[in-house]
């Protein structure tokens, strides 16, 4: 028997691996400009704010989790910052971790709800997700904050906007942080805690894993994580909207799921999620290049999940079944 | 006349595991036909190829004289096949009448449910089996024992050709099975339903059964007439050697006392509880389903919260608030039930022999991938656990080797009491036997243990001390010398 070849299909990220190649197969036949560096760079670059984002959601899906919030917490942070950078109160430093803080309180915020009061994750998500929303809006005053003065936008924190070379900082960050996720998940024995949990909660509980904690750190890692996208977004853009990050949370949980997540929980990879996030990038992506009109964009983003998942399903049907 | 079910050198492969092999031998229209052998000897495998869950990997089965493709539960059902499961596949949040009738056309009149017809069939159904509930009642108000009768109850209306049960009577009470065994005795006459029986209660195939075919390590191994063979008998060819039970009754116990409860209550789940446990002892805990036994090493354990009276550690008085309070105190539970409490299903073997012991397994949070195997590689001798490799998932395992991952579990971590919840509820005689010498083996290093169980042989064999509880309140406590199953039965029926 080929062991090796089995290993290889069966690994949970073999369906999200085969959709994004027959995807760059198609792509570079129908485009000459797709394989060019520029271009794949690009493509990278686009996966990041929900790659980023996708992490944390990771974490929360194979805890058994799930949070609607994440674009809102997103454009709270981007709002929070904003302001802050625009008003010149504090150094751009301070301003830096107060954002990072502020995302961090709020995930807090909605862990506490889901594992102190008990109350379901989608439903105390949807519920901060318009909360989170609003202050959002309340934070601008309903408007837009943007022409950042010469102390922001020459600190260290606008880094994360621009480029080493011709490769933009943002990369290196969102990298690094699917590294340290991937280990944190994988090596460590917060990681197990995780997958015990999601996989079964009452014999995790009885293992003396502390259930309420596992989730609420995901959550609050979540919070976190929408943070340091703010602050990429806004350095970026050089500008922040109420509105954005609107839709987010469910392209972080579509990419989640095209990377073999179960939302059942239990199961789920960063690897798997890092080549969900960037097929979603690459069909963005090639849409552009082929001219296909935009209102396109997020059908085929459907019909990309459901085929991965699919696949998957193929592939892991005698599983399930045993 | 050909017989009913022939089945032709039937191999199952799973990956690597052979599950059956090379397996040939018939079942009779009319009789009871008893499949026997351990946790993992191919019987629920057999079962699965009947019901089309999967199919064989060589070989034919042969349903009334032909051979018969059965690659689905329908093509199954066709061939008319029913099958009462050892878990029970039911929907707990709709009434017992639609559960019985789930799927069947009977269901129906036109286009609406004919609750009437349903609810009178249910009914009738339900006296049949000595059931004192409603058709309208909802299934997750039943206990346990009464969802199996239910289950039981719906297999047997549709008038199956064959009738296969596996393990029906885990959770009945000794009524209840009477009542069973007295339905299907009646099937069997008056429709010649066929009947494949399994159950690890070789009384019960004593009892039942016309012929019984013994498999051992997914091999066949012989199918003899029920009337030509004793017990003893069918265990010797089930685990092809002598149970060497020399041992059993000898006691560990010392003077040191580990365990003291005082007062214990909470709610109306049990008052009052008081018992001490000592170094080395085996307390077994005996009554019925229901007495609250499950309850009291719950709250000891700190799964639920009592609400008055003392748990006491080597004299010291200590509040358990949760699983990890009492982990910390190093007490261990195995939970009653392995799929809900006791496993992690989605995880591999060594993952959930393990998620009890992170800290043996990891330096300051990082996982050490070599402790990790040792530690697997040590428990899998310790307590031979039968695996392919200890990444597979934890369900290829059969149930026995389940649940020995889950001792090993809750062993590993070190603790000075054990609390164990019918430990070994589901698997044969076999891994039972297995399961006490890990647990005389481990009462011998000075852990006192404190169990569960409605075995009442399993009690007389390792129990130093025997306590028994009716409806909340402990009734009596038996030394090993006075012990026996009239006196237990006597306190746990309050007589």
């Amino acid at each position: 028997m080929n062991t090796k070849k089995n290993k290889l299909t069966n690994a949970r990220e073999f369906g999200v691996f085969l959709v994004l190649v027959i995807i760059m197969i198609i792509m570079s036949i129908t485009s000459p400009v797709f394989l060019k560096t520029a271009n794949l760079v690009n493509i990278v670059r686009q996966t990041v704010e929900i790659g980023i984002m996708a992490i944390g959601m990771t974490y929360l899906i194979i805890a058994g989790e799930l949070d609607l919030s994440v674009g809102s917490l997103f454009a709270t942070c981007a709002m929070f910052g904003g302001l802050l950078f625009k008003n010149q109160m504090f150094p751009p430093t301070i301003v830096f971790f107060l954002v990072l803080i502020c995302g961090l309180a709020l995930g807090c915020v909605n862990g506490l709800l889901v594992t102190r009061m008990g109350i379901p994750s989608f439903i105390v998500t949807l519920g901060t997700m318009k909360i989170y929303r609003s202050f959002a809006y309340a934070i601008g005053n309903g408007q837009s904050i943007s022409q950042f003065p010469e102390s922001a936008t020459g600190s260290w924190v606008w880094k994360l906007g621009a480029k080493v070379g011709n490769i933009p900082v943002q990369i290196f960050v969102m990298l690094i942080l699917f590294v340290v996720a991937h280990v944190l998940l994988k090596k460590t024995t917060y990681g197990y805690k995780v997958y015990a949990t999601g996989g079964n909660d009452r014999a995790a509980h009885l293992s003396g894993i502390n259930i309420k904690n596992t989730r609420l750190a995901a959550f609050a890692m979540m919070g976190f994580l929408c943070g340091i996208a703010a602050l990429i977004s806004t350095a970026y853009l050089n500008t922040v909207t109420t509105t954005s990050g609107e839709g987010r949370e469910m392209d972080a949980i579509a990419a989640v799921i095209l990377g073999g997540a179960a939302l059942s929980g239990g199961r789920g990879t960063i690897l798997g999620t890092f080549l969900g996030a960037i097929i979603m990038a690459t069909v963005k992506n090639g849409m552009v290049l082929l001219n296909v009109p935009v209102f396109w964009q997020d059908g085929f983003i459907g019909i990309v999940v459901i085929i991965a998942v699919l696949i998957d399903t193929l592939f892991h049907r005698k599983d399930a079944k045993r | 006349m050909a017989p009913i079910i022939e089945f032709k050198n039937i191999t199952k492969r799973f990956g690597g595991t052979v599950a059956l092999n090379n397996v040939s031998f018939s079942v009779e229209e009319g009789e009871v036909h008893c499949l026997c052998g351990e946790n993992g000897a191919g019987k629920s495998t057999l079962i699965n190829l009947c019901g089309g869950v999967f199919a064989p990997t060589e070989g034919e089965i042969w349903v009334g004289g032909q051979p018969e493709q059965i690659n689905s539960i329908r093509k199954s059902e066709r061939l008319g096949f029913s099958i009462v499961h050892q878990e029970i596949p039911l929907c707990l949040n709709m009434s017992i009448a639609h559960n019985i009738f789930l799927g069947s056309k009977e269901a129906v009149k036109g286009v609406f449910l004919d609750e009437k017809h349903m609810n009178e069939k249910t009914r009738e159904l339900l006296e049949m089996f000595h059931l004192n509930v409603e058709p309208t009642a909802l299934l997750e108000s039943l206990s346990i024992a009464e969802q199996s009768v239910v289950q039981i109850a719906k297999a047997v209306y549709f008038r199956p050709k064959i009738l296969i049960l596996d393990e029906p009577t885990a959770a009945l009470t000794n009524d209840q099975r009477e009542v069973m065994f007295t339905v299907v005795r009646k099937l069997v006459k008056e429709q010649r339903t066929t009947v494949l029986y399994v159950s690890h209660r070789l009384e019960e195939v004593m009892d039942l059964g016309d012929r019984l075919t013994v498999f051992k390590d997914g091999q066949f191994v012989t199918t003899k007439k029920v009337s030509e063979v004793s017990m003893d008998d069918i265990v010797t060819l089930m685990v092809g050697r002598e149970i060497d039970k020399s041992e059993w009754g000898k006691s560990f116990a010392t003077g040191e006392e580990l365990l003291s409860v005082k007062g214990l209550g909470c709610g109306k789940k049990f008052h009052d509880i008081n018992f001490s446990l000592k170094k080395g002892e085996i307390v077994g805990l005996a009554g019925f389903v229901g007495a609250g036994r499950t309850e009291v090493l719950s709250a000891i354990f700190g799964a639920d919260r009592p609400d008055s009276g003392e748990i006491f550690i080597k004299g010291e008085k200590v509040t358990i608030r949760s699983p990890r309070d009492a982990i910390r105190h190093r007490i261990s539970m195995i939970p009653e039930n392995r799929r809900d409490d006791g496993l992690i299903t989605s995880m591999s073997i060594k993952e959930n022999a393990q998620v009890a012991v992170m800290d043996r397994i990891s330096d300051k949070g990082m996982l050490n991938k070599k402790k990790s195997v040792e530690l697997m590689e040590q428990m899998i001798e310790n307590y031979g656990i039968k695996i392919g490799s200890m990444d597979d998932g934890v369900l290829t395992l059969s149930g026995g080797n389940q649940q020995k991952v889950v001792i090993a579990k809750w062993i590993g971590n070190d603790p000075e009491i054990l609390l164990c919840d019918e430990p070994t509820r589901g698997i044969d005689v076999g891994a039972k036997s297995e399961v006490y010498s890990i647990l005389r083996d481990i009462a011998k290093e000075g852990i006192g243990i404190l169990m569960v169980s409605s075995e009442l042989p399993e009690l007389l064999a390792l129990c130093d001390r025997i306590l028994v509880m009716h409806e909340g309140r402990l009734t009596g406590e038996i030394s090993r010398e006075e012990a026996s199953e009239e006196l237990i039965m006597k306190y746990a029926a309050a007589i």
